[in-house]
This record gives C-alpha cells, structure tokens and sequence, in this order.
C-alpha cells in the first residue's frame, strides 16, 4: 500500500504538463512525472519514493508516438516495453527490451520510464546509446532536442520540470548487424549480472552495458581496445575489462570478480558472432 | 473411486476466483494493524517514542512487548513482540492499530526505536564457538515441553542424540571412509497467500480468530494456555489457505491480532503480512551446517554413520526444535547401517526464526546424506545407484531410532531404485561430453520420511446426512491446495457406494463445530483423516442398517448399504431408499423412528512414543515413504550455468487413491526442491540483516523455468492406512537438491556442497578459492 496520498494528474498536452508541473511545485508540492508506475507503485510502499502529486504523461499524444519521420524511428517515451517489442520496428532495442522484468510488469512499464527511472539497470538505453539516438525533452522552455550521450551520464540529467518525450534515432542503424545478451545470477528471470549490447557499424563494433557498474555506459576506451584488431580477440578483451568505468557492481546478484567473468564469455561470444557477419 | 483422478470439490471455486481465502472476509469496521519490525539483527531496545505516531488520525492502539508472556511450542523463548531486545531481522517491535491500513501504516512509520546494537551470530558453527554472545541469557529459565533439552548458557535450545549399536565395531568393519561438511542459509516458503489474522472478542467474552493456518486447532490451545483465555471461548476459523508449506504452522500472527484487539476492547482487527514481513518477520524455512561421516566394506555396504546436524533455528526455537528432532530421526536417510552417532541440534542465530518447511528436515538432511553417499561412490568406484541398493533399508532392518522395520510400516526402495534406474536409463550414461563445452550428467538420491507429530495427535470426522440421502463430510483437515479433502470424499465414496457428486465437502475449518484435527502437517492428512472417515462411515451404515432392518423387517446382518439403498444381500430388489431413512423413517400413519443420521469417527495415533535422551529410541511416527529420484543436466564447462533438462521421482506412496492429484503433488514438491536447490536462500550482509525480503530479488523457480518432469508410483500397501495410501505431499522435495548436487558435481567435476546451486558457487569451487570484489 502506498503510504501517502498525492494527486494525480492527466494532462492531454505537452504544455499542460509543464504548466501542472509548475503549479503543483508552487503550490510547494513534491511533483514527479508518472508513466508505467511501476517504481512509484513498488518503491512508494517501501518509503523509497515519496512524492505528493504525479503527472501522467500517457495520455500526451506525442509521448505515445510509434511512427517513421523522414529518415528517423520516433518513438513516445510513454510507450510499454511490450509495444515496443511486438511492433518490433527496432530489432536491438526489442531484444534489450524484452529482457526486462516479466511480461506483465513490461506491459506497464514505458520505455521513458525504464530509461528516467532509479532502478540503475535501465536497460532500454543500451540501444540508443549505441545508435547515437536524440532525445526530445519538454522543459518550460519549450521542447529541445539533444543528443541521448549529452544528457544520458550514468542517467538522465533532466532539470525540475523537464520530462522526456521522444526517443529520435536514425533508420539506417536500424538494420545494422547487432547483438544484446542479458546474464542473469539464474537462468530467466532477475537483474542482470551483465547486459550487453552491441551494434557494428563501418566493421566497428560499439558496445553498452549494464549490471557491470552501478549505471549503464557506452566508453570509447572500452570501443577502441575491442575494435583493435592487431590484437588477438582475448588480449582486446582483457584491455577493454581494464578500462572498465569503477565501481564494479558487487552485490547480492553477483560479485564484482565473478561478473567480470561473465562478462568476459559475453564479449567473447558478441564480438566472435559480429565479425563473423 | 479409488485410483481416480476426481476433480478437487474446490477446483471451480479457485480458478473463477470466487474462492475465499481468510483476508477476503474482512468487513467493514474492521480495524487495521501494521507491523513495526527491527532493522537489527541484535541490538538491545534502548527506547520506544511512539509520540509523533499516536497523533496521527485514526490511530487506536499502539502495543509494545512488556508484560506479555512468553510463547513457542517446544520451549517458551519469544515474546510475542520484543522485549528489551530484539534477535533478528524483521523482528514485530511494536504493533500499531488504527480505522485504516493507510493510517496504521503512517503511524508505523513515525514509531522512533533507539538501539544499541549487540554482536550478531551468523551461523551455528559461530553460535556454538567458545564467547560467542548468548542469544538467550535466560535459557535455563525458560518453560519447556517434555522431550526439550535446551543447554543454558549456550546457543543451544535443543539436543536429540541417536545412539545406536557399536561406533568402534562400525569404524573397525569399515574398509572406506569419508566426511564431508554441507551447508546452506534460511530461505523462504514463498506462499502465493501472505500470513494474515483476524481476531475479535465479543461482548460475551468469545475469541473469535479467522487465519490463515495449518493449525487452526493449535491456535485455540496456545491462545488458552498463553493467555489464561477458556479453550472453549477461543474459535477459529479458517477458509482455504492458499500456499503453506510448513509456514503456516507456527502461532505468530493470531497472537499479535488477539493482543491488539484486546487493547480495542475487543473489536476486530486484521493483521495482513505484506510480502516483505511474509519472508522475513514470519517464520522461514530453516538452514542447515552439517558433518556427516560414513564408513563402509570394499563392497560398499555400510557399517558406521557420524553425523552432526547444526540446525539454524534462528532467533526462536518454536517449532525449530521439532524440525532438529525430525532430523534425528531419519539421519541415516533411507539406508540400513547398524552403528550410527548422530547429534542433531536446533542452534540458536540471529537469523529470522524457522519452521518446518514441506519435507520436514528430510530435503536438508538428505542433502548432506546424499552428497556424503556420491562421495563414498566417488571413493569406492562404485555405481552410485549400486551403493544405494546394496545399502536400501528393507523389512527386517531397524531405523536410527530403531524401530523395526515391516512389510507394513516401510515402502519398497529397491523397487523403486530399480525403476528409476530404467527410467533414466542410468545403464547408458551417467556423464556424457555433448561438445568440447557442454557436458550432460545425471544425479541420483534415495529419500524417506516419516512423521514427528506429537504421540497423541488424533483427527476426528462427522458426517451429516441430508434429506436427499447425501452427506455433508466435516473434517479438520485444512483444504492447504493439497486436495486432501477431495481425497476424503473419495474414501468416502467407495466405503458408501456412492456417486461422488452426493458428498458435500465443508471446505471451511470452525474449530466449534469441526472436529479435531492436530495439525494439517506432515503428510498425515489421508492418513489420519482418512481412518476418521472410515469410522464415521462405519457408524454410519450401522445406523442405516439399525432403521432399515426394522423398516425391512429382517436381521441387520442381513443388510448391505450402497447406491442409494440399504438392501438384503441376497434379494437387492428388498431395499429401502437412503434418502428416505437418513432423517427418520415415518410410516404411513405417521409414526416415525430414528432421526438425522450422523455419523461419528477418529482416530488417534498408535504406540508412538517419546524419543529416550540418551539413545534416541522411540517410535515417531506410523510408517516410512520412500522413493528414488533423480536430475538430468546439462552443464556449460565455460561458463559454469546449467539447464534442467528432467527430473523424476519414483516414489513408494501405497496406494494411488487420486492419481492425478498425487503426481501434481509430487511436481509441485520436485518443483519446490528445485526452486529451493537452484536460487533460494537469504542473502545476509555482516549484521545478518536479509538483503533480499523481496520477490525483485527472492526469486522462486518461475513457469518456463522447469525441467521435463516424470513421476512413477510403486504400490506396497500399509496396511492400517485408507486403502493401503502413504503419505506423499512432502516427498517429491526430499531428494531434489542432492540429486541436482550430485549431477553437478559430476559434470563440473568439483564437490558442490552448498546451496543455492548458482552458477557463481560452481565457478567459485572451480577457482578453489573465496570471491572477492575489485
């Protein structure tokens, strides 16, 4: 049971939004935007999460956007995992997708929602990282628009008020050669122990984590050692694992020694495959 | 009837939805109580403010632990909510009532506890180290039940010792010997339903108590004898619960909801675990440290057994103690040896406190017993099935507790052996390289079990009949989802010679017009319940048979009961209709003879005995299960993850009475095992605080995660049970975490010694060393 009361609100534009938010935090109201409801739901009731007023974006029509624009895939921040994944119009991203929690928690929780959330794993940004994806953010300025490595560093850096709106990401990475493998302590279900995700692009392969750190990351030091092919494929993985962002997670999925093994086999096994291709 | 797979009386019920389960009956009115529970594992309560928390709205009574008496069923340790200390994690510190959960939740929330930690005891091999701190300082003085023998000034709240024939003639007749040490933490029992109570005491000084429980009768005894309160004023109800497991057995929240609604004035108030208290501050399934030695001839067959079991009971010994003792009783597991030592103790930690858990200390120490036997295999080069064959306990044998065993009162294991071994093909391959990296392996365990109830434990039924000649079946037997009371109406069925369709099951427990039954535990509901019923009937048809001779005119022994009718056994088409003697037969001008037919059965245990101090001998429980199981797996030699590729269990069960619910219990039993073997167990940090009370990161077995599962049953009738049935709700888990063990230790090469069987644990034991973090 959440153990507070808020008020909840549905705005029907982008402008309405904003303008709730700021009225709601004049008011001296701890605000937060609300998609899935997921985290709110679960965390709230353990006194994670408190806030006293939620903003439901799902009903802004933009944030439900599934749809081709010129050469770019936009896709609404409020859209569900499982739509997403059965529309099926970005193969890597409904792969990392689909790994995430169960069907009928993802049924619930959006895409921007995974990507904004506290829960660190935040699966759903390993593709976007990799295809160089926009991000269309509402703030009361206005909507701008932004590359996700400007504003995605260990998570998204979104001033008070500004919430996500679109994902932008351009077709052409869509039919690129890709991997991504979830790792778990035990077999299906669970966070991950290490997610990768990659993409080869130019015969360069670019690569993002997750469960490795306590944040998901794409590094171009880790890429450079990878892609260097003077060497052979262990010794580039072994440079790659040493220029690893710190802390490396040691927790109760697994420790920090042990997940660097996995994810070792899980270098071995996506970059063997995607220069094979 | 008997054999046939009927569909459970409650099967519609449940999958519509319109089942109702004990915290479906709460009514408006009723109040709300929340849990505060500690953040330590040990720590002394330094102060309670509960200021800021009783000036939230609704808020009606905050209660604390003074002045409460001690409670646990085997020695009187816990109080029902701490007092001046807290022991583990989770522990009930304060309990506060309010109109709403939302205000009891928010008045929780502002109950300010001060602490003053105190060193933690992790593990019972630290409990017992010389200056490890004393749990319970009191231990000497607290109230204990016949057959307890806690050791004050230690952590000890109980010892059973097995001292059975020579260990200097079993170690001089052994040519082969190995030890081995085993281990695995607390876990959990994962019921669907969380632990919930309702309690209320009317204006006219009735206990009314709705829970969800196995022992519902437990409940009325222990709220009389804590609290000075007339058994006969205390009633419980109980609907259908949904999950058990062993968790339900203990007393722990129907004592908190009586307090609390007493310090109301009597008004009702509901007590619903979330999932978090469910895993944590309720009781867990029980973790185990063991050393079990066995020595045997070149040939392989056993001559001595040494065996400790350090059982973790956590902060309470409850019914901890009971499940040390179990332990004791079947050490050996299901196998002949003439000298054996065991010393099977209920340790205390400061872990979240234990209970029984499906299978009853067999699944934790066949674990140890199995692993030990694949490494005296292992040593003697022997066929592991071979080693358990020639070892196989049989008629003629006795048991640690050495009782002798019959043709009766065991099952046949070499059958069942035999079987398995066809089964899973165990003659072509027991370890098979697929590839240069995947490895296919088979692992194999014996079980048994018998019972630990208490020597008096009796089951009472009543039938009723109706106007229309059908019965209404009353047992105490709780409907847990094992299909038990299906099973009754089916007994009943074939004793009637009736259409099973005509036996209304009463589904809901109400310890004032149900008769007793001890405990829904221990596989013992078919068993005892079904005697009960057995007798009802019988006094039934003679009552049938009382009318009818006069009705017909003709001896009583001359008259047979079945399809509706009392007839003559020689001339069926002399009879007079069921339906029109059950409620009294009225002759044509009126007069009328007899009345409602009711039918009266129990039945009480025999020749149980207690356990002797020093030697263990005794007799527990009526009659030993046995089965052979066994795991198939395939391993990844890299990357150190398994699959499950089968599991099959062959099990002696007597006689299959449903067959359909019998191998669903035997499935959801494997299933358990697996879940528990696999991924199951709390994860503690230093302070021995549970860093995962949570399903995100508790994690049983999930739909798509099982293996291929086959199930046989072999037959040997006991035969002083319904139709010759054995207990079997238990079993299917007995033997799955060591057979899984057992196959992955043979393919990954490597002793695995502990649980949960992670892919983590492997590659640690392969790298032979302890992890560390960079």
């Amino acid at each position: 049971m959440v153990p507070f009361d808020f008020t909840y609100h549905q705005p029907s534009s982008i402008q309405e939004a904003i303008q709730l938010f700021q009225t709601l935090q004049q008011q001296g109201k701890k605000t937060m935007y609300y998609a899935g409801g997921t985290e709110i739901i679960t965390l709230s009731r353990l006194n994670l999460v408190f806030t006293e007023a939620v903003i439901d974006i799902k009903g802004i029509p933009e944030c439900r956007t599934l749809r081709f624009d010129k050469n770019y895939l936009v896709l609404g921040a409020a859209l569900s995992l499982t739509t997403i994944e059965e529309a099926n119009v970005f193969p890597l991203l409904s792969k990392a997708a689909s790994e995430v929690a169960d069907r009928t928690a993802r049924n619930q929780i959006t895409l921007g929602g995974n990507i904004c959330g506290q829960i660190f794993y935040r699966e759903a940004v390993l593709p976007l990282l990799l295809t160089d994806s926009d991000v269309i953010i509402a703030g009361k300025d206005g909507l701008k628009q932004l590359p996700i490595q400007q504003i995605f560093q260990k998570q998204m850096r979104l001033h008070p008020g500004e919430f996500l709106v679109q994902i932008m990401t351009e077709q052409t990475y869509l039919s690129l050669p890709y991997r991504s493998i979830k790792k778990r302590k035990q077999w299906e279900v669970g966070y991950p122990l290490v997610t990768v995700a990659a993409l080869k692009t130019n015969e360069q392969i670019r690569v993002a984590f997750s469960g490795v750190c306590p944040f998901p990351f794409r590094s171009q030091t880790v890429e450079e050692r990878l892609n260097d092919r003077q060497l052979p494929l262990e010794s580039r993985i072994n440079e790659a694992l040493h220029h690893l962002p710190r802390p490396i997670l040691d927790d109760i999925e697994g420790s920090a020694e042990y997940r660097l093994f996995v994810l070792k086999h899980t270098l071995f096994d996506i970059i063997t495959e995607l220069e094979g291709e | 009837m008997i054999g046939n797979s009927v569909i459970r009386k409650e099967a519609w019920d449940k999958v519509t939805g319109a089942a109702k389960y004990t915290n479906d009956y709460i009514k408006a009115g009723t109040l709300h109580a929340k849990l505060v529970t500690s953040r330590y594992a040990h720590a002394k309560i330094k102060e309670i403010d509960t200021r800021a928390a009783q000036t939230v709205p609704g808020v009606r009574a905050i209660l604390t632990g003074e002045g409460l008496p001690l409670t646990g069923e085997d020695l009187r340790d816990r109080p029902p909510i701490a007092f001046e200390k807290v022991r583990y994690h989770g522990e009930v510190v304060a309990v506060v009532v309010a109109d709403t959960l939302v205000q009891a939740e928010k008045a929780a929330n502002l109950v300010r506890i001060t602490y003053e930690p105190l060193p933690v005891v992790g593990s019972p091999r630290e409990a017992l180290k010389e200056g490890a701190p004393l749990i319970h300082e009191q231990l000497g003085s607290y109230q204990k039940g016949i057959g307890t023998y806690p050791e004050p000034n230690t952590n000890i709240a109980h010892r059973t010792k097995i001292r059975k024939g020579n260990m200097e003639k079993g170690w001089a007749e052994s040519d082969v010997v190995v030890e081995a040490n085993i281990s695995f933490s607390p876990s959990d029992h994962a019921a669907m339903e969380t632990r919930c109570a309702i309690a209320e005491i009317r204006p006219d000084g009735y206990i009314m108590i709705h829970a969800s429980s196995q022992s519902p009768f437990m409940i009325k005894k222990l709220i009389s004898s804590y609290f000075g309160e007339d058994v006969g004023k205390v009633i419980v109800h109980t609907p259908l619960v949904g999950g058990a497991y062993g968790g339900k057995t203990p007393v722990q929240l129907e004592l908190l909801a009586y307090l609390a609604s007493k310090a109301v004035g009597g008004r009702k108030v509901s007590i619903w675990n979330t999932r978090e208290d469910d895993i944590i501050t309720s009781p867990v399934h029980i973790g185990l440290e063991a050393t079990v030695k066995l020595g045997c001839t070149n040939d392989g067959y056993l001559k001595a057994a040494e065996i400790l079991y350090l059982f973790d009971g956590g902060a309470y010994s409850d019914k901890a103690i009971d499940v040390s003792r179990a332990g004791a009783v079947d050490c050996t597991g299901p196998y002949h040896i003439e000298n054996v030592w065991c010393d099977s103790l209920c340790v205390y930690t400061n872990h979240p406190y234990a209970c029984p858990f499906r299978g009853f200390g067999h699944g934790e120490l066949s674990f140890a017993i199995e692993r030990t036997m694949d490494l005296l295999a292992e040593k003697l080069q022997m066929d592991r099935l071979e080693l358990r064959m020639k070892n196989a306990i049989r008629p003629g044998h006795t048991t640690p507790t050495q009782v002798l065993l019959n043709n009766s009162n065991v099952g046949n294991l070499p059958k069942c052996i035999k079987r398995l071994r066809e089964l899973i093909h165990w003659d072509d391959w027991q370890r098979i390289e697929i590839d240069a990296r995947t490895v296919r392996a088979k692992g194999v365990s014996c079980i048994w079990k018998t019972s630990t109830v208490d020597t008096d434990a009796s089951s009472g039924a009543i039938l009723t009949f109706n106007p229309d000649g059908s019965i209404n079946l009353i047992s105490g037997v709780v409907e847990i989802g094992t299909g038990t009371k299906t099973i009754l109406a089916q007994i009943l069925a074939e004793k009637m010679k009736m259409d099973i369709k005509d036996i209304h099951v009463k589904m809901e427990v109400d310890t004032q017009t149900t008769p007793e039954h001890w405990k829904t535990v221990a596989s013992r509901g078919t068993f005892m319940a079904g005697r009960a019923v057995l007798e009802a009937a019988d006094d039934a048809i003679r009552q049938l048979k009382e009318i009818a001779s006069i009705v017909l005119r003709t001896p009583i022994e001359d008259l047979e009961v079945g399809y509706g009718k009392v007839f003559l056994r020689d001339d069926p088409t002399i009879y007079v209709d069921i339906k029109d003697i059950a409620y009294g037969y009225k002759y044509p001008n009126g007069n009328a003879i007899g009345g409602q037919i009711i039918g009266l059965g129990n039945y009480i245990l025999r020749h149980l005995t207690y356990l002797d101090k020093e030697t263990g001998a005794g007799k527990p429980g009526p009659e030993w299960t046995v089965g052979a199981q066994a795991v198939e797996i395939e391993f990844d030699k890299r990357d150190y993850t398994y699959k499950i590729i089968r599991a099959v269990s062959v099990i002696d069960i007597g006689k299959v009475l449903n067959e359909k619910a019998a191998i669903g219990q035997v499935i959801g039993a494997m299933s358990m095992g697996l879940s528990w073997a696999s991924r199951e167990t709390f994860l503690f940090d230093r302070y021995e605080r549970v860093l995962n009370p949570q399903l995100r990161t508790y994690r049983p077995l999930r739909f798509g995660e099982h293996p291929e599962y086959v199930v046989e049953f072999v037959e040997t009738p006991q035969i002083d049970a319904p139709y010759g049935a054995r207990g079997a709700g238990e079993h299917g888990l007995i033997g799955m975490p060591a057979a899984l063990a057992n196959a992955l230790s043979i393919a990954a090469e490597v002793p695995l010694n502990e649980l949960p069987l992670v892919p983590e644990l492997i590659w640690r034991k392969k790298k032979g060393e302890h992890h560390g973090s960079i």
